[in-house]
């Protein structure tokens, strides 16, 4: 019996590699019983990426190089891995459930014509078969899925879920020949890196929130110097509508916003029930408050009783 | 311009519950409401209609209870509205029902654009889009966030990736899947509430729509749920950050970098 | 059909709820704060057809029944009850010309009553509860009415652009006219600066010779005082819907608060006292409720239904009241703040001990019915 094929999309634009495709060479090999893990890799002619790939040990490399994959369509990637995917017959396939990863997989899954599970937390080898493992329903409910009678077996998986991890191996590397249909009714441009923006509190990745015992404005200054930092916002509690600084918009809770950042740090808020409502689906939330009593700190998954000066100071101070 | 979106109900935020014995969801009694990525869909339809004329399509897959989200469609301001409907397509997966939404869009006929919103909010996949894409070999331009038509024929779309974004121009026809900053979704109204009991519903089935039969429902699909289960439910554990404020600090950025 | 009836009112009531969570119940205290509807907000009332809700298919509008109109003001006023105030004002004008407007009147005014509100006014600085002492005259010129007078305290004066208003003719007689701001010789007067429902504007027009036909009148001449009660009966089950959403709001903020404050390691839900308060103002709500639908079941089947109008109105306004004032003490001196809604509940429910009837004239006329049974 020929060994099987573990295969990892490789995205990548024209300067670097898709993290999560190496998190997930790292995972495949890492699941892997006796398959070989495979990156196939869609990029524009270069060097350096295939190296960069090459540092995560794959057993193989598939590039498949073209200048025109500098601003190729989802369709375009899609046809190319079919051609690839269409006659190795892998038994597997991994790809980042990047916004890129989850357009092109499941037009490849229709081109192929078999299963595709999106946005997996976790994959795993049960003999051949991949146990592709997702949330559903929000991330309340999970489900194991798998796709007994088609291959290759298809999963985007979760950026972030696994560590890339740089290890040697003896990694062949293999151009492959290939042909390149440009789709005519579609141009695109070449993607614009952005800075995240957000205007609004509630679409925020990172919020610092204040609250009246933290209302000085020199904390407020400092807050801001946080918040441009960390790459978020500044919210506020009710009591901090009132002041010049805020207005309704930078509100959080019942009469406010909900948010829902991946990181929140409430300064001098006590965390009265129309505040904590506001902040039910925020991921982490970090609580400062010199009353070792007061609610928020049991709402938090990290609580510091003590000064919100002196804790903000150290934070401007260690965060990168 | 005829539009159609596709649409899924969805049960309402966290009614779902498992069933502790036999591990199947309970969704009983759960009130189904139009995914909420699919309402920014309909009001991209609308607005395009709004401005260039034409017709806007509600187009769903599911029981007769999937009614009710067709009529909210309709209250919004779409024109009419089409349900594929039958025990024969239960259970399908992504591609089944990629493969039957197609053919009823091949159906329906002379679709200029075909709207689907970035994913549902229960099954997160986002994959129907791009199936249907394909399978109408059409070209796609997914998780848009602008939307405009320049004239009758072609679209710019800018769609957000990770970190960037990108401007995608196509000739229609073509599948646009939209994200939630596109637009706000415009509320029914009194008025279209009442009308849209008077709109037009069709309910099709697999003797309405030309189907490989071998190619529906659970036959159709490759995927198979193995189990599902609730995970651990963690309420928040809060860790206390110890020492003087420096050592927290440090203490706090070590634990949530990694 | 009823089906059709039931599903569309739950469609409705879900539009509302969204529309109140959305746009209102966030403004709900600048609009205290602020004694005005910010700009824009009832431009948004209008474009999302709340204007249209009762009006019949014939006019453009989406012909709810009353029961399921005074529903969806309940579930406003949980989030702002000015606007469902102001709502309740144009709704129970509308049902006096329909009931007793000339065809052509509803042809020439119905279609636009989608976009603008419509105000019913009797009270004159001479007394809001003695219609028969006004000096608002209306005068027969040939074929038309000349009107001339002042009213006050009118719910949406200033906002509305069609008033129905009580006149006395020459021969000493009463009757309703329909006048329109856009006429010659109307003007506005004053705005009142009053301590709740501070969103609802209350105004004052002046009108200095409005000549207009002779359809404009309401029913028949003499009828004026009939009209003017139907109002006041359509009008108070509508503001028992709003003041259920009065108690429902309450009712949440002492419910939220007693469940997270503690005293000592007690949740304040498990102490009796609290619990009294909870439960009193549980059952004022649930009965408030029932009556103002109760009220409007009876006008769908065109039954007498003023008597209960009048209870739905004289218990409600002062449960609201009353319950407003437990959830204060529940919060303690968190109710006692202006950071907190429970004040301006408070406000807002008392006008309603006042407007459409004061409670003792109300009281009157519920004992006097039950006098005379």
């Amino acid at each position: 019996m020929t060994q099987t094929e573990i295969w990892v999309y490789v995205q990548t634009n024209q300067t670097s590699v898709e993290p999560t495709s190496l998190q997930l060479i790292t995972k495949a090999k890492e699941i892997a019983v006796n398959q070989r893990v495979v990156a196939v890799m869609p990029t524009v002619v270069s060097e350096k990426l295939i190296n960069e790939v090459q540092e995560y040990g794959p057993d193989k490399i598939i590039t498949l190089e073209d200048d025109r994959f500098k601003t190729a369509t989802d369709t375009e990637i899609a046809d190319v891995l079919y051609q690839v995917v269409s006659t190795r017959k892998p038994n597997s396939l991994l790809i980042p459930a990047t916004v890129i990863g989850r357009s092109v997989a499941p037009r490849l899954q229709a081109m192929l014509q078999t299963g595709l599970t999106a946005d997996c937390l976790d994959v795993y080898f049960d003999g051949d078969t991949l146990v592709q493992v997702k949330p559903t329903y929000g991330d309340d409910i999970m489900c194991e899925i798998t796709c007994p009678d088609h291959q290759p077996q298809m999963a985007t998986v979760r950026p972030n879920v696994f560590k890339a991890v740089k290890q040697n191996n003896d990694t062949t590397i293999e151009k492959a020949d290939f042909e390149f249909h440009p789709e005519t009714q579609v141009k695109a441009s070449t993607p614009q890196s952005i800075i995240s923006s957000a205007a609004n509190i509630g679409d925020a990745n990172v919020v610092v929130a204040l609250g009246r015992g933290a209302s000085s404005p020199a904390i407020i200054e400092k807050a801001r110097k946080l918040a441009a930092k960390l790459g978020g916002m500044v919210g506020v509690s009710r009591p901090l509508t009132d002041s010049d600084e805020f207005g309704h918009e930078s509100q959080i809770g019942q009469s406010g916003q909900s948010i829902a950042p991946d990181l929140l740090i409430n300064f001098g808020i006590s965390g009265a029930v129309q505040y904590l409502v506001g902040i039910e689906n925020a991921k982490t939330i970090v609580s400062v408050n010199t009353d070792p009593d007061a609610p928020i700190l049991a709402a938090s998954d990290y609580a510091f009783v003590g000064d919100a000066n002196d804790f903000m100071d150290n934070l401007l101070e260690q965060v990168r | 311009m005829k539009i159609v979106v596709c649409i899924k109900q969805v049960p309402k935020s966290d009614s779902v519950k498992i069933d502790p014995k036999t591990n199947n969801m309970i969704r009983d009694n759960v009130e189904g409401v139009i995914n909420p990525f699919d309402k920014n869909a309909i009001e991209a339809a609308l607005t395009i209609r709004d401005q260039l004329g034409g017709e806007v399509i509600i187009l769903s897959m599911g029981p007769d209870s999937y009614m009710s989200s067709l009529r909210d469609g309709l209250a919004m301001g779409a024109d009419r509205a089409v349900l594929l409907s039958s025990r024969a397509f239960g259970g399908a997966d992504t591609l089944a029902t990629g493969y039957t939404i197609s053919q009823a869009l091949k159906k329906i006929g002379d679709v200029d654009l075909v709207l689907f919103g970035r994913q549902s909010v229960d099954a997160d996949t986002g994959q129907v889009g791009p199936i249907v894409a394909q399978y109408l070999d059409v070209p796609q331009i997914t998780f848009v966030e602008q939307l405009r038509m320049i004239d009758q024929h072609t679209l710019i779309g800018q769609r957000l990736l990770d970190g960037s974004t990108q401007q995608v121009q196509v000739t229609l026809p073509a599948v646009v899947t939209v994200r939630a900053e596109l637009n706000t979704p415009r509320y029914e109204t009194p008025v279209n509430i009442q009308s849209s009991f008077e709109k037009n519903v069709d309910v099709w089935d697999e003797h309405d729509i030309d189907l490989d039969k071998s190619r529906i429902g659970q036959a159709g699909s490759p995927t198979v749920v193995k189990r599902v289960f609730a995970p651990d439910k963690k309420g928040r554990q809060t860790k206390t950050l110890n020492g003087n404020a420096k050592k927290a600090v440090q203490e706090l950025l070590g634990q949530i970098n990694n | 059909m009823e089906q059709q009836n039931i599903m569309a009112a739950g469609m409705l009531h879900r539009m509302i709820r969204e529309f109140t969570d959305n746009e209102l119940a966030p403004l709900d205290m600048q609009i205290d704060a602020q004694g005005d509807y910010p700009d824009g907000l009832f431009d948004k009332v209008v474009n999302n057809g709340l204007l249209a809700i009762t009006l019949p298919k014939d006019y453009g509008g989406a012909a709810f029944d009353y029961e399921t109109a005074a529903k969806a003001l309940h579930i406003m006023a949980i989030g702002n009850a000015s606007m469902a105030v102001t709502l309740e004002g144009h709704f129970k004008t509308l049902e006096q010309i329909l009931k007793y407007g000339d065809q052509r009147l509803k042809d020439a005014y119905l279609p636009s009553a989608t976009h603008r509100i419509f105000a019913f006014s009797q009270t004159e600085s001479s007394g809001g509860s003695n219609p028969k002492g006004i000096s608002t005259r209306a005068t027969r010129q040939g074929d038309d009415w000349i009107i001339t007078g002042d009213k006050i305290m009118i719910t949406n004066g200033g906002l509305a652009q069609v008033y129905c208003v009580l006149a006395k003719t020459d021969d000493d007689q009463m009757g309703v006219f329909l006048v329109d701001q856009d006429m010659p010789g109307f003007s506005f007067g004053k705005r009142e600066d009053f301590i709740g429902l501070r969103g609802t504007p209350v105004g004052e027009i002046v009108m200095d010779h409005i000549k207009v036909p002779s359809y404009h009148l309401l029913g028949k001449v003499g009828q004026g005082l009939e009209i003017g009660n139907n109002a006041h009966d359509d009008a108070r089950i509508l503001m028992g819907a709003v003041l259920t959403g009065i108690m429902e709001h309450e009712l949440q903020i002492a419910v939220d608060y007693s469940k997270q404050r503690k005293a000592l390691d007690t949740p304040l839900y498990e102490l009796q006292s609290i619990q009294e308060k909870i439960a009193e103002i549980a059952i004022a709500r649930q009965n408030t409720e029932l009556l103002y639908q109760h009220g409007a079941q009876l006008k769908l089947a065109h039954q007498s239904y003023a008597q209960v109008a009048a209870m739905t109105k004289s218990y409600g306004s002062r449960a609201a009241v009353r319950s407003g004032d437990m959830a204060l003490q529940v919060l303690a001196g968190y109710g006692y703040s202006r950071e907190y809604p429970i004040e301006h509940l408070i406000r807002d429910a008392r006008a309603m001990e006042i407007a459409e009837g004061t409670v003792e004239r109300m009281n009157g006329e519920i004992t006097l019915k039950q006098i005379n049974r």
